[in-house]
């Protein structure tokens, strides 16, 4: 605190204090930059609680919202894939993590019920090379260039996708 | 030199559980490695679908057979999240001190594991029986041994035992006591840190973009630990340092495991003392709103983290469940490739394998 004190008689603090272009907290910042970088394929950012943001991302921009968020944003891990199979789309939700600026990202992209196709992002980050063979397999979610998109838990002559909604054992 | 595949797997004694490790190998080095894995699948993201809210938290226990009550916890947290439940204050403290209990049994459970496979038989018999203190323990809090049916979605199932603050202390004083003990059994064996140092570097930037989470990636000098930096519960209360190594070999990994058990012993007694008196349980809606619930907690191997979709029905719609250990070992060629056919047991041995959460 003293040091602080003799610091402001010598006016350093005060320059030192210019005003932050990162003044309005990370998950807003996250947002906008997402936002900004495509304007016509995200929607719906909102903050879910401290720490934990959620946004809509068109398939068609999949991947490239990845690569801003991987590159730019900070976003290094990718925790968790998840297919979900509702009435009249599936969706494919990212829980992307931040060890920087210790935020998570639910990112959310949709497919049509007849032609269940994304991007693969196994290119952006290693971790999700497996997370969606799984897909694939349980749910039957396609990743377009995926290296090796085959079944992972089920054997490989299986030939249902069990996660769907209209399987019946 | 001929190169050619090997097969460890699915019956090996390094695999620990049914899974299968294709190993391509130019003479003793390895040059190629591809793990198998699915023999244990249950199909337990699909039988959720079909049982109401409590009805699963005993499906959570059976994921991890090492470490089952952060599964029921975090099974707990997720339909929390999406009941918009509040959990009485002592139940959070209960939670945390026996989760606590439970990571370090299964440290200990991997540690004896890991002697075994190293070719420190005295290190297994040990471990597994100061591991029994705690299993005693939990035995005593939840009624049973292994899977324990504990948590409850707004609290815990029964308050503590008669005696249970005494018992824990008297154990976590033990505890200390042998962890010292193991320290010098292992550091001092000449052949556990021939197998270990410089054995398996996964470098940072590998580990992180290949989603290694846990023990495994604090070893190689990444600072993040959920309990510290998103926290959950009462863990901000709590005064514990994470375990973090530069190294990122197995030794690393394997001191890293040793601190984290260092401080989880730090972490009960404080739970203890902050402990408040008043009720553990409150009753839980039986039907969730249309909606999604995230929970996220550290296990103790990696981040475990699940995804809960609610209907307004009693019945989840979706649960999904993140393994750590699954997307480690999708690593597991990068760390593998470049060191000898038997430095795999001593590598794939430090990474903590449960094929229990692995299949699902």
């Amino acid at each position: 605190m003293s040091e602080g004190s003799e610091r402001d008689s010598t006016g350093v603090v005060g320059i030192e204090k210019a005003p932050s272009r990162i003044g309005e907290n990370p998950e807003n910042r996250v947002l906008r930059a997402l936002a900004e970088s495509f304007p016509r394929t995200v929607s719906g950012g909102t903050q879910l609680r401290p720490g934990v943001i959620r946004a809509r991302v068109d398939r068609s921009d999949l991947y490239s919202a990845c690569r801003t968020l991987r590159d730019d944003l900070g976003f290094e891990h990718l925790t968790m894939i998840s297919a979900v199979d509702y009435e009249d789309r599936f969706e494919i939700v990212y829980h992307i993590t931040s060890y920087q600026s210790r935020l998570l990202i639910e990112l959310i992209s949709t497919a049509p019920k007849d032609d269940p196709v994304v991007d693969s992002v196994s290119s952006v980050w290693g971790g999700a090379n497996w997370q969606e063979r799984e897909s694939y397999d349980l749910m039957g979610i396609v990743f377009n260039s995926h290296p090796k998109l085959e079944r992972i838990l089920l054997p490989k002559d299986v030939l249902y996708h069990p996660l769907r909604k209209d399987f019946r054992g | 030199m001929a190169e050619m595949w090997i097969n460890m797997g699915p019956q090996h004694p390094m695999t620990h559980g049914l899974w299968n490790l294709r190993v391509k190998i130019d003479g003793e080095t390895i040059v190629a490695a591809e793990p198998e894995v699915g023999y244990l699948h249950r199909g337990i993201e699909k039988i959720c679908e079909a049982r109401t809210y409590p009805q699963i938290i005993p499906i959570a226990d059976r994921l991890c057979y090492g470490s089952s009550l952060t599964w029921s916890h975090l099974y707990c947290l997720t339909i929390e999240d999406l009941m918009d439940v509040e959990v009485p204050e002592r139940a959070e403290y209960i939670r945390v001190m026996a989760i606590e209990m439970q990571r370090i049994a299964s440290h200990l459970m991997w540690l004896a594991a890991y002697a075994g496979d190293l070719g420190l038989a005295v290190g297994f018999t040990y471990t597994m029986r100061d591991r029994e203190v705690l299993v005693d323990l939990l035995q005593a809090l939840t009624g049973s041994r292994l899977t324990y049916n504990y948590p409850r979605i707004g609290g815990v199932a029964h308050d503590l035992p008669p005696d249970f603050e005494r018992d824990t202390i008297r154990a976590v004083q033990y505890m200390e006591m042998r962890l010292k003990e193991y320290e010098d059994l292992f550091d001092g064996s000449k052949i556990f840190m021939m197998r270990n140092v410089g054995i398996g570097i996964l470098r940072k930037e590998d580990g992180i973009n290949l989603g290694v989470t846990g023990p495994s990636l604090r070893a190689s000098g990444v600072d993040y630990d959920l309990r510290k930096d998103m926290p959950y519960s009462v863990y901000p209360e709590m005064d514990f340092e994470v375990a973090t190594h530069e190294d990122g070999d197995c030794y690393a990994r394997y001191r890293v495991r040793m601190d984290e058990m260092w401080e989880s012993c730090r972490i009960i007694r404080q739970a203890l003392q902050k402990m408040p008196k008043g009720r553990w349980r409150i009753v839980a809606p039986r039907n969730a709103p249309a909606g999604t619930g995230l929970g996220r907690v550290e296990d103790p191997r990696g981040e475990a983290v699940m995804y809960a979709v609610g209907d307004g029905t009693d019945r989840p719609y979706r649960l999904k469940i993140r393994s750590p250990i699954f997307v480690t070992v999708s690593a597991a060629p990068k760390i593998l490739v470049g060191y000898k056919l038997a430095d795999v047991v001593a590598i794939m041995g430090g990474l903590d394998m449960c094929i229990g959460e692995n299949d699902r």
